[in-house]
């Protein structure tokens, strides 16, 4: 079965329509980027996802796991498995990153029937998560993004993916503002929650990105509206050709 | 002038002036007159209300009179002395608080007890001293009045705490003088849990020497009608004030806060960071003012005053001031007043917390921040606890 499905799906922002019937299959273990110019609905798309009520679904389908999560709020999306990392985490003062982590892996894990970790299990369940991330310790007792740094806010991000062991994972322009090391860091952090039964959509700007996630599939979405869809392969041809023909294409 | 001196001439203030009227610039904001025509005459009784003492010294007042039998000080350590305010009179007492407001005039007039508290130099006391005063007597009036005296590099923690019993009315009008001599250190606190029917009125003064460092963190959750004037004087360089306060409001509760911080000398810092959380009715008044004297060069102060609005129907009244005659001085200020930030609540919500969670954390997160600086960690616990009752019982 599919992971996510995505049917005719459109959209829209403060009444202006954003995305255009938009279809998009990811099955288990596959890594799907799109790729798509300024105003092209990119973020429209992830909110959508991720059931922001600030944009509203105006036509078509999202399944996960062969279920439609129209009736789910953004938090029983969350819990079932899906995973937005933002392309500005939102900054907590008077929070701290445990605090806030132990309450969302005991969130998830109410919903999946687990049981609650108690203090101690949690901090093991860090220590082991810590692995996975390049994670100074500090990063976790400080309130959640207050004051991190644009690197130390995406890492973060991946982060708490880690803990939440998330069906889906979607990256919302997650490259934007790092430099060449953050990347690599955020990029070696997603690539170790890559396995046979997690998904990805990596939704970014530019190809630099995928150099380090690398992708099975790519799509072009312009204008609301996935143009192309290829391997790897055709994040290069944007890269060498930009946005522009596809764009003169779609008019 | 001798205690009793002073009295007379208290009283003879009061008579005098009579309580404020919202025409005074200062208390424009409350109207007192449910105190300067309610009937407080009852006759002093023991107070049958429950408490949890902190550590091991505890100093119970019962409806305004220290009760020997509840409290626990005898085993005290060398160079602390505590006891009645009445047998242990101090020549300073009254010079930091006369008859500033009608409220500060009654107290000295009438106060019928109260503590005293003396660290010699050098003594560094780290058991908290917890302060419980118990408050069930109703039409009564409690003037209690506290000393509270640190040497030259002593240390005091002193934790106030207010308990009345629900729906008993009665009027509370504490005032405590501090006096921090040089290199001393007072850590100070106030848990006012008064009756939601009770007016509750204090000032508290402190005086802090140099190099000293006075903290006050304050903490409102009871009373109908009450009012906390919080005075700092900066008298030796290189002093310190922190002062931080948490108002959490709610029905037709009324709490205003004043507070005074007065630069005398070079080179001291002052920060404040009042914040309220507001349901239903409630409103809150802040009016803080920083005076940095001439002589008070190179002077850091900062004053902000933030609130967190949870009804459309709750009211802040937000007045920072600032008066600066100095010219080599680091001052800010600022207020606000909002809501909880939706996209933080999102945020939370796609890390699978539900809104309800979602938004008791963020609401503990804003309150939280006042607590930041708090250093004696029994009190901060204490206080979260009350914290966390209140934010349940809202939300």
């Amino acid at each position: 079965m599919a992971l996510l499905e995505i049917k005719d799906l459109h959209a829209s922002v403060a009444g202006k329509s954003i995305l255009k019937g938009i279809n998009l299959t990811i099955n288990p273990g596959e890594v799907h980027a799109i790729m798509g110019p300024n105003g092209s609905g990119k973020s429209t798309l992830s909110n959508v996802l991720a059931g922001n009520e600030a944009y509203e679904k105006t036509a078509g389908q999202i399944l996960l796991d062969g279920k439609d999560v129209d009736d789910l709020d953004a938090h029983e999306r969350a819990r079932a498995g899906m995973f937005l990392a933002f392309q500005y985490p939102v900054e907590i003062p008077g929070i701290s990153n445990m605090y806030f982590l132990k309450a969302a892996v005991n969130a998830v894990r109410e919903h999946q029937g687990k049981e609650q970790l108690d203090a101690m299990e949690f901090l093991d369940y860090v220590e082991e998560k810590k692995k996975v991330m390049n994670i100074r310790g500090d990063l976790l007792e400080r309130a959640v993004n207050a004051g991190f740094s644009g690197g130390e806010k995406k890492r973060n991000e991946i982060f708490q993916m880690a803990m939440l062991e998330p069906r889906i994972g979607i990256l919302d322009e997650t490259d934007s503002g790092l430099d060449i090391d953050a990347l690599r860091i955020v990029s070696d952090g997603v690539n170790a929650l890559r396995n046979t039964e997690r998904g990805f959509l990596v939704i970014t700007h530019y190809q630099r990105l995928l150099e380090y996630i690398v992708p099975d599939f790519v799509h072009v979405l312009v204008n609301g509206q996935i143009v192309k869809s290829g391997g790897k392969e055709l994040a290069l041809e944007l890269e060498s050709e930009g946005y522009e023909s596809w764009a003169a294409a779609e008019v | 002038m001798d205690l009793k001196q002073l009295r007379q001439k208290a009283a003879a203030d009061f008579k005098g002036k009579g309580f404020p009227s919202t025409k005074e610039e200062l208390w424009r904001f409350i109207d007192v007159s449910p105190v300067a025509k309610g009937d407080f005459s009852a006759d002093w009784k023991p107070a049958d209300v429950a408490f949890q003492p902190l550590d091991k010294i505890t100093v119970v007042f019962e409806n305004g009179k220290l009760s020997r039998e509840k409290s626990s000080f005898d085993d005290l350590p060398e160079g602390l002395c505590i006891g009645s305010v009445l047998d242990l009179v101090d020549p300073r007492l009254g010079t930091l608080a006369d008859s500033q407001s009608a409220f500060v005039a009654s107290n000295t007039a009438f106060f019928e007890d109260g503590i005293f508290i003396e660290a010699t130099n050098g003594i560094q006391i780290e058991t908290p001293i917890h302060l419980v005063f118990l408050a069930d007597n109703d039409g009564s009036a409690i003037h209690v009045r506290n000393f509270i005296s640190c040497g030259e590099g002593a240390k005091l923690t002193v934790i106030e705490e207010y308990i009345g019993q629900p729906e008993t009315t009665y009027w509370s009008n504490s005032v405590t003088e501090v006096f921090v001599a040089n290199d001393g250190e007072v850590d100070h606190y106030k848990v006012q849990r008064e009756s939601a029917s009770a007016y509750h009125f204090q000032t508290i003064e402190a005086q802090i020497g140099a190099k000293a460092v006075f903290s006050n963190h304050t903490l409102n959750l009871g009373s109908v009608l009450g009012r906390n004037d919080m005075r700092g004087k900066l008298i030796g360089e290189g002093g310190e004030a922190i002062c931080n306060g948490l108002n959490l409001l709610n029905d037709r509760q009324v709490f205003d806060t004043h507070l005074f911080m007065d630069h005398a000398v070079p080179k001291c810092n002052s920060h404040e960071l009042y914040k309220g959380i507001l349901d239903e009715k409630a409103r809150s008044v802040f009016c803080g003012r920083i005076l940095v004297q001439q002589d008070a060069q190179e002077t850091d102060a900062v004053q902000n005053s933030k609130n967190l609005l949870l009804s459309r129907t709750a009211k802040v009244n937000s007045m920072p001031q600032l008066e600066i005659y100095a010219d080599d001085v680091k001052c800010t200020h600022g207020a606000t007043v909002g809501q909880l930030d939706p996209q933080a609540l999102y945020y939370l919500q796609t890390r699978g917390i539900d809104p309800r969670m979602g938004h008791a954390m963020l609401t503990f997160a804003f309150a939280n921040e006042v607590l930041d600086e708090v250093k004696c960690k029994a009190a901060k616990s204490y206080i979260e606890g009350f914290v966390h009752a209140w934010l349940d019982k809202v939300s």
